[in-house]
Order: C-alpha cells, then sequence, then structure tokens
C-alpha cells in the first residue's frame, strides 16, 4: 500500500472507530460486505467451470459467512444500530449495493476477472486491517477478531493469486494482469460512482425538502386521509383489457 | 398454441415469478431463493429466467406479462399522504421522491427493458385484487367471500370482495384505506417489541403464547372495532404515514412501556432459565403485550369475517394477504367464524401477488373459465441429479446414493436422533416448508427443539416448531373441519389433545398448541412416505419439520446452497433427492455461532 493510501486509511479509520456509533455501523458495513462476499462466492462455486477451483470457493464461502457472523457480534456488543431501534427491515441492502442483483458478480466477470477481484478485494482487505493493528483500532476485542480474519483474507489472497500466476504460466499473462488492473480501475469507478450518488442524493434532498416547504404545503388544506372504516371501492370499469393497462 | 402469461411482484418486499400457460400454474419462485437475499425486493430476474428454462420457453414466447400493483395510483397515495402529513412529513417526502422519481415510477418500461415484453402486453393489477386473485382463483371454490388484510396496497388495507364463477369473477365489496392497517399495526408492535418488520411479526406470534393479554385495554385505547364490522386505529399513537423510518410515535411507548431493544434475552415466567427477577419480569411484560395486540388482532380477524359473512352470504371464506399468515388468528377463524370452508392462498404475502395477478389475466381480463386442476405448492426448482453428484464430488463431501431406501435410511437416522436436512423433489411455493426443502427431526425428544432452534437454525430459542403428519395420525390435533385445507399448507395452529402433546414435547408450543400440516399424499408422495415409514417404526406418524435456512436467511435453493446451510449448521445428515450427504470434509471451517 502506498504511503498516502495509508495516511488516508490511518486518518479516516481513526475518525470512524473512535465514535462509538459510527463504529458500530462500520462495523455492520462490515457483516454486510463479508455477507455479499460469501453469497458472490458460492454463486461462483455453482456456476464455475473449473472444478478444481469449487473447493477453494466454498471454503472462501464459508470464512465469509464467520467472518459475517465476527463482525454481526462485535456490532451487537457495542448495542443495537439506529435500523435496529426502528424495527426497521434491512432486507434489500445488499441489493441496494449492488453486492448482489440479477446477475451475480461470477456471471458478471467471468472466471478470470472474477479470481482478480477477489485477490484485489481480499488485498485491500488485508491492508486495512494491518493499519487497523498498527494504530490498535478499534478495542482489543474486536482487534482480536479481526486476527483470525486477517489469517483467512491472506489465504484469500494466496489462492487468488496462485490462480492468476498459473494462468500467466499457461500463456494468459497479459490477460491476468489487465484482469487486475481493471479490477483496480472498476473499483476506482464503483467508489467515485458511489460519492457521485451520494452527493446527488444529499442535493436532490435539499431541492425536494425546498419544494416541500415552499410549494406543497397550501395543498395541506384540501388534502385528507381516511378516517378509518369500511369505504366504497371505485367503480369496476368496463373496459377491463383497457384497465388492467393502465397504471392508475 | 398456448398462452403464457408471467407474473410479477416486486419492488417492495418478497419479488416472485409466476408462469402460466393456459391459465395453469408451471413454475412460481421468488427471487429471494436464487439471489439468497430474504424478502429480496428487487425485480424477480433470476426467478423469471428459471420460470422461462423450466416451461422451455424463450421472452419472446411470452404473452402477457402481469405486475401486481398500479403504481401510479400507489404514487398517488404517497403524495397525497405527504401533503396531508404536511409538515410532519419533510423527512419522508424526499425520500420518497427520491426513489419514485428516480426509479418505482418508470416500472413499464423497466419491465420492457428487462424482460423484453411490448409495452402493450405489459398489465397492471391492482394490489389487493392481486392477493384476492390469488386466493380465490387459486381454490376450488366457486363461490366465496374474499378477505384481504395486509400492510398496505395502494390505498386499500383491507378489503373485501365477492367470488363467483362468472366474469368479472372478484367484485370489490368494502375497503378499509390507508393508513388504517391491520398489518402496519402489528409491524408496529413488532417493532416496539425489538424485532425487526416484515421479519420479526412470526416471532411476536410466537411470543404471544408465553403471555396474556393483559395489555389489551391499551390496545383497544389504540385500535377500534367498528359497529359497520371494520376497524380503526388512532393515527396519534403512529407515525408510518409520515415518518420515514419509524412505526409508532413516542405516545405509543407511554402507553405500553419502553420499547424492548433487539436481542434482549426472553425469560418469561414459563421458561424464566437462570434469568434475574427483574428480566423475568420484563419480559412477561413483553409477552403480555405480545398476547395482546394476538388478541386483538384475531378479534379484528373474526370481526371482519363476520361482516364478510352477512354482506356476502355464503358458507366459504378466502384470505390472502400478510395477515393471513398468522396461523393462531386462523385457528380461531376456523373454529369460532362463520364459515364452514377457509382457504388460504400458501403465499399469503407479497409473493402471491404475482400468482394472483396472473391468474386474473387470464381470468377476468381474458375471459377464460375456471379449471378443475387442483393448486399445488410443488412449483419451484429442483436439482439435476448430475450436477449435484458433480457438486458433491468436487466439494469432497462423503455421500450414499441410496434413491428408493433413502426412506427407510431417513427413518433410521431419525429415530437414533439425528436432525436432517430434506431436499426433496421440486421447492415449495410460500414462506412454509412443507417437506421439499426442510430441517426434520423426531418430535418425541423433550430437548430437540431448544436443540435445533440453538445449535441448528442458530435462532431465538423461544420460538417453535411445527408438526407434519399423515391424516391418519391427526386426530390428536384439535383441528376445526373448516381448517382442513389451511392444515395441508401449515397455515393453522391447533390445540393438542394433551395425551399426544406429552408424547411429541418437540413441535407442541408454551400454550398447548401446534401449527400442524397435515400431509397430502398426492401432493407430497416422498414425504407421506417417510411419516408412514417413520409411524411404523415409532407408532407416531409424525415429524418435526421446519424450514430448511438458518435465522435470516431464505430456505435453501440450490444444491449448493443445501450443502453451505448444512456445513454451517449442526444438522447431522442432509438427504438430496435420494442420496445421503454426511457431515462437511474437515477443510471446511464450520463453527456454528449460537444466537443469543
Amino acid at each position: 500500500m502506498g504511503v498516502v493510501k495509508q495516511i488516508w486509511v490511518a486518518l479516516t479509520g481513526t475518525l470512524a472507530w473512535r465514535i462509538p456509533r459510527r463504529a458500530r455501523h462500520l462495523l455492520w458495513a462490515f457483516s454486510r460486505a463479508e455477507l455479499g462476499s460469501a453469497l458472490d462466492m458460492l454463486a461462483a462455486v455453482e456456476a464455475t467451470e473449473r472444478r478444481d477451483l469449487r473447493k477453494k470457493y466454498f471454503r472462501h464461502a464459508m470464512d465469509e459467512w464467520r467472518h459475517s457472523v465476527i463482525f454481526r457480534e462485535q456490532a451487537q456488543s457495542m448495542g443495537p444500530t439506529d435500523a435496529e431501534l426502528a424495527g426497521r427491515d434491512e432486507a434489500g441492502m445488499l441489493v441496494e449495493n449492488g453486492i448482489v442483483g440479477g446477475r451475480t458478480l461470477f456471471e458478471r466477470l467471468g472466471e478470470r476477472d472474477f479470481l482478480a477481484f477477489v485477490y484485489v478485494a481480499e488485498g485491500d482487505a488485508v491492508e486495512h486491517f494491518e493499519v487497523y493493528h498498527r494504530l490498535r483500532l478499534p478495542n482489543a476485542g474486536t482487534l482480536a477478531a479481526m486476527d483470525g480474519i486477517l489469517k483467512d483474507e491472506v489465504f484469500h489472497v494466496t489462492y487468488s493469486r496462485a490462480e492468476l500466476d498459473r494462468m500467466a504460466q499457461g500463456g494468459q499473462g497479459k490477460e491476468a494482469r489487465r484482469a487486475i488492473l481493471r479490477t483496480r480501475w472498476n473499483r476506482l469507478k464503483e467508489r467515485w460512482m458511489r460519492l457521485s450518488r451520494d452527493i446527488g442524493a444529499v442535493t436532490s434532498a435539499v431541492w425536494l425538502t425546498a419544494l416541500y416547504l415552499l410549494v406543497i404545503w397550501p395543498f395541506r388544506l384540501i388534502a385528507r386521509l381516511d378516517g378509518g372504516g369500511w369505504q366504497v371501492p371505485p367503480v369496476e370499469p368496463r373496459d377491463r383489457l383497457l384497465a388492467a393497462r393502465s397504471e392508475a | 398454441m398456448s398462452t403464457w402469461i408471467l407474473g410479477i411482484s416486486a419492488l417492495y418486499h418478497d419479488a416472485a415469478a409466476v408462469l402460466l400457460c393456459d391459465g395453469v400454474v408451471v413454475a412460481a419462485a421468488q427471487e429471494e431463493r436464487f439471489t439468497r437475499v430474504k424478502h429480496d425486493a428487487s425485480l424477480p430476474v433470476r426467478a423469471v429466467s428459471w420460470c422461462l428454462h423450466q416451461a422451455s420457453i424463450e421472452r419472446g414466447d411470452l404473452d402477457w406479462l402481469v405486475f401486481y400493483e398500479k403504481p401510479l395510483r400507489k404514487f398517488e397515495r404517497i403524495v397525497a399522504t405527504d401533503v396531508a402529513t404536511f409538515p410532519r412529513s419533510w423527512r419522508s417526502f424526499p425520500r420518497h421522491m427520491h426513489s419514485w422519481l428516480g426509479d418505482k415510477l418508470w416500472i413499464r418500461g423497466r419491465l420492457v427493458d428487462t424482460f423484453g415484453v411490448p409495452t402493450e402486453r405489459i398489465l397492471f393489477c391492482e394490489h389487493h385484487l392481486s392477493h384476492a386473485a390469488s386466493a380465490f382463483l387459486a381454490s376450488p371454490h366457486r363461490q366465496a367471500a374474499v378477505l384481504v388484510a395486509d400492510g398496505v396496497g395502494e390505498w386499500a388495507t383491507t378489503s373485501l370482495w365477492r367470488g363467483s364463477d362468472q366474469a368479472p369473477f372478484l367484485e370489490p365489496v368494502a375497503e378499509v384505506r390507508w393508513p388504517h392497517s391491520l398489518g402496519l399495526l402489528y409491524s408496529a408492535i413488532t417493532a416496539h417489541l425489538g424485532f425487526a418488520v416484515n421479519e420479526g411479526e412470526y416471532k411476536v406470534m410466537g411470543m404471544a403464547a408465553y403471555g396474556e393479554p393483559r395489555m389489551r385495554e391499551q390496545i383497544d385505547r389504540i385500535a377500534h372495532l367498528e359497529a359497520d364490522g371494520s376497524f380503526s386505529l388512532d393515527m396519534d399513537y403512529f407515525c408510518w404515514h409520515w415518518h420515514p423510518t419509524r412505526s409508532a410515535t413516542p405516545k405509543l411507548a407511554a402507553l405500553l412501556g419502553p420499547q424492548r431493544l433487539p436481542g434482549t434475552p426472553f425469560a418469561p415466567r414459563a421458561r424464566p432459565g437462570d434469568a434475574s427477577a427483574a428480566v423475568i419480569a420484563e419480559s412477561q411484560r413483553h409477552a403480555d403485550l405480545a398476547a395482546s395486540v394476538q388478541s386483538w388482532l384475531e378479534d379484528a380477524m373474526l370481526h371482519l369475517a363476520g361482516h364478510a359473512a352477512r354482506t356476502i352470504g355464503t358458507d366459504t371464506l378466502c384470505l390472502a394477504g400478510g395477515v393471513a399468515l398468522n396461523a393462531v388468528a386462523n385457528h380461531r377463524l376456523a373454529a369460532e367464524g362463520p364459515f364452514a370452508h377457509l382457504w388460504i392462498q400458501p403465499a399469503a404475502g407479497d409473493a402471491g401477488g404475482a400468482l394472483g395477478a396472473a391468474l386474473w389475466a387470464w381470468h377476468a381480463v381474458l375471459g377464460n373459465p375456471r379449471n378443475d386442476l387442483p393448486f399445488r405448492v410443488d412449483l419451484g426448482p429442483q436439482q439435476d441429479r448430475g450436477h449435484t453428484v458433480e457438486i458433491l464430488d468436487d466439494l469432497g463431501f462423503r455421500y450414499e446414493v441410496l434413491e428408493e431406501a433413502a426412506t427407510d435410511r431417513a427413518v433410521e437416522d431419525l429415530v437414533a436422533g439425528h436432525v436432517l436436512g430434506w431436499v426433496q423433489g421440486r421447492a415449495e411455493w410460500g414462506p412454509r416448508a412443507l417437506g421439499h426443502r426442510s430441517i426434520l427431526a423426531d418430535p418425541r425428544g423433550a430437548d430437540t427443539a431448544e436443540r435445533v432452534n440453538r445449535r441448528i437454525k442458530l435462532r431465538e430459542p423461544f420460538r417453535p416448531f411445527a408438526p407434519s403428519v399423515t391424516a391418519a395420525g391427526a386426530a390428536g390435533f384439535k383441528l376445526a373441519p373448516a381448517a382442513a385445507a389451511p392444515a395441508r399448507h401449515m397455515l393453522v395452529a391447533a390445540p393438542v389433545q394433551a395425551a399426544l402433546a406429552a408424547q411429541i414435547p418437540a413441535v407442541i408450543h408454551v400454550d398447548g398448541s401446534a401449527r400442524v400440516q397435515v400431509v397430502d399424499p398426492d401432493a407430497h408422495p416422498a414425504y407421506h412416505a417417510l411419516l408412514e415409514r417413520f409411524g411404523q417404526a415409532t407408532g407416531l406418524p409424525i415429524l418435526l419439520d421446519t424450514s430448511f435456512n438458518l435465522k435470516g436467511e431464505p430456505i435453501v435453493g440450490s444444491v449448493v446452497d443445501a450443502l453451505a446451510t448444512f456445513a454451517r449448521s449442526g444438522l447431522d445428515v442432509l438427504y438430496l433427492d435420494g442420496i445421503r450427504v454426511q457431515r462437511p470434509p474437515a477443510y471446511i471451517d464450520t463453527q456454528p455461532k449460537a444466537s443469543s
């Protein structure tokens, strides 16, 4: 990891971990990310044509699931999150985060790019955990849990690197290198897109709130909600096909 | 030339796809079984792909695609509510607009782009009509009152329909509108009791059995049964119509006591363990609250059913909507309600809307008559034997291919006290495992329930398990005659005779009831054979049956999911369509984590 990146991770890590509420959310985010990775790995077990890799993917999936549980338990030990207190259903969180969806990561990337993704993502995780370890963040209990996870992550980096090296030895060196570069570029692009989306969400929230406060309020005078009890349903339309085509 | 109709539910929770060929369901599945995200709400791309693959057709062969609700009408309700609750809705409004203007409002275009169906072939069915159709048009009945109760659709939260054998098959009779909602009331108390909404409602129902309705008076203050046979809520206590994340205002906590924090130990008087007196008292308060809201909900369902009977004048009631999954309320409807016949859609939640929308299009829009085919629940994916063996070999699992002998071997395992993962045939439609994707155990062991909860399902120890039984062995379950059909889909919790209850403690809840499945041999032949063989071996054709999943996860879909769940749980042995699989190989670190 470059010095700039190390400083960045150290700075953001220190800020995030020192605030209990933020630390709790971070641990939950880690837990969800690990769960998403486990699902990606299980999908890879199903879809891969490299039968010799299935066992490694399966073990990797089991590791990620275990990590997810560890992070969740660490987060829970710090108290409930706002979402939990609100009784909010967090289903769909993984989908919203783009971790899973209509197509699995393996289907989108294919074997080589998937391995490159595993190698780069797990490598990043190892580097982050090493920085946290040096800074003794966030606390002794979480650090101890992270030590076990770190060992697993090193295995994930090692086997994915070994497979990419094997591809290189088989005459696909250029493709393997490009896959790693492509992954790094895509991860940067995704971060930028996420930041853009966040900025867009904040901007639209500001404008929409302004619209709400300035334009909506007069209509309040005529808007009413039902007071409960049976109401008469809308009249059935005559042309059912025409009505069925309507979204209203 | 066959007519192919694809029904879809999506974007809120429990996305699903259902494929009809000339009005017959050929495939139905929830998206969560493929993506492994519980209650996955995204467009059901993978479920649709599987449906098409199952029927060996292409996207271009689809004649109609039916979405399970009317998006513009729903948007109208959201905007109208934000306006009516100004200025309290200031946090909701931007979120709603962002979500709708950025995505949900353009559902027609997304459906065209994603599934390749021409825009004029896309239909929209009202949310509650989809539910009503899923109950009535899938049932064997030709005349019925149809009651739908859930959180909310477009405007309706509870609706009453007249089902008949003539087009349009379903006529709206009356509806209760947003924000007054049975489903959301129950969800608000679910959140108050520290559980996630849309996930923890079953836990509240399970918790209720540990309490007495001592807080019924408080519930009666916030929820009223009206003289016209409906209900209303005191909306000062709730904020789901204007708050983006919370269901209840501080007034609710002032009335009912402080909110239970998630993960708080639950040790009521009936199972105190080594908890302190303070914890026991607090747990009992929570159990009493759960019992109170459960008691009110049961009364409300009886109240609504009474109105339905008086208005529609039939002896049959069809039920759908998330509230119809409340097995305790269903028992009271069957035992005390005015109807001789009760039929409940097994996928009564939003997933069932996909089925109802497709059936409605076939019958009501296209004008086709009803058929006499019985409704089946084995509508999901089945594992390919060759692929299963390949995966087992590649992952290094030890297994035996037993074929027909698997039944006898499974009985030996069960009698020996082993807990089994059981994957057999096509997956079930709906949230209940009915012997196709199940965890099975001998119900006679006193510690079996605790063991399965803690070591295998990794979930809260107070949650009950259900029994499956053959019709011949069902006499000890006090099922009302009207409960015969719902009991086939594990939708009714009935009292159990004391003598039988003493023999099968693992499946008897603390109040002496059990959510029993009476297994139909035609619908579930392999599972029925297993129960019969177990009955021959032990004298009791009854098994503990719980869904094959871990806490917070969907029921297993693929063979890899089954193996991963097997590896992470404390299951002793796994049966995959006649293949007996032993504990996972040593390379997998499978230290299961017990829940608190």
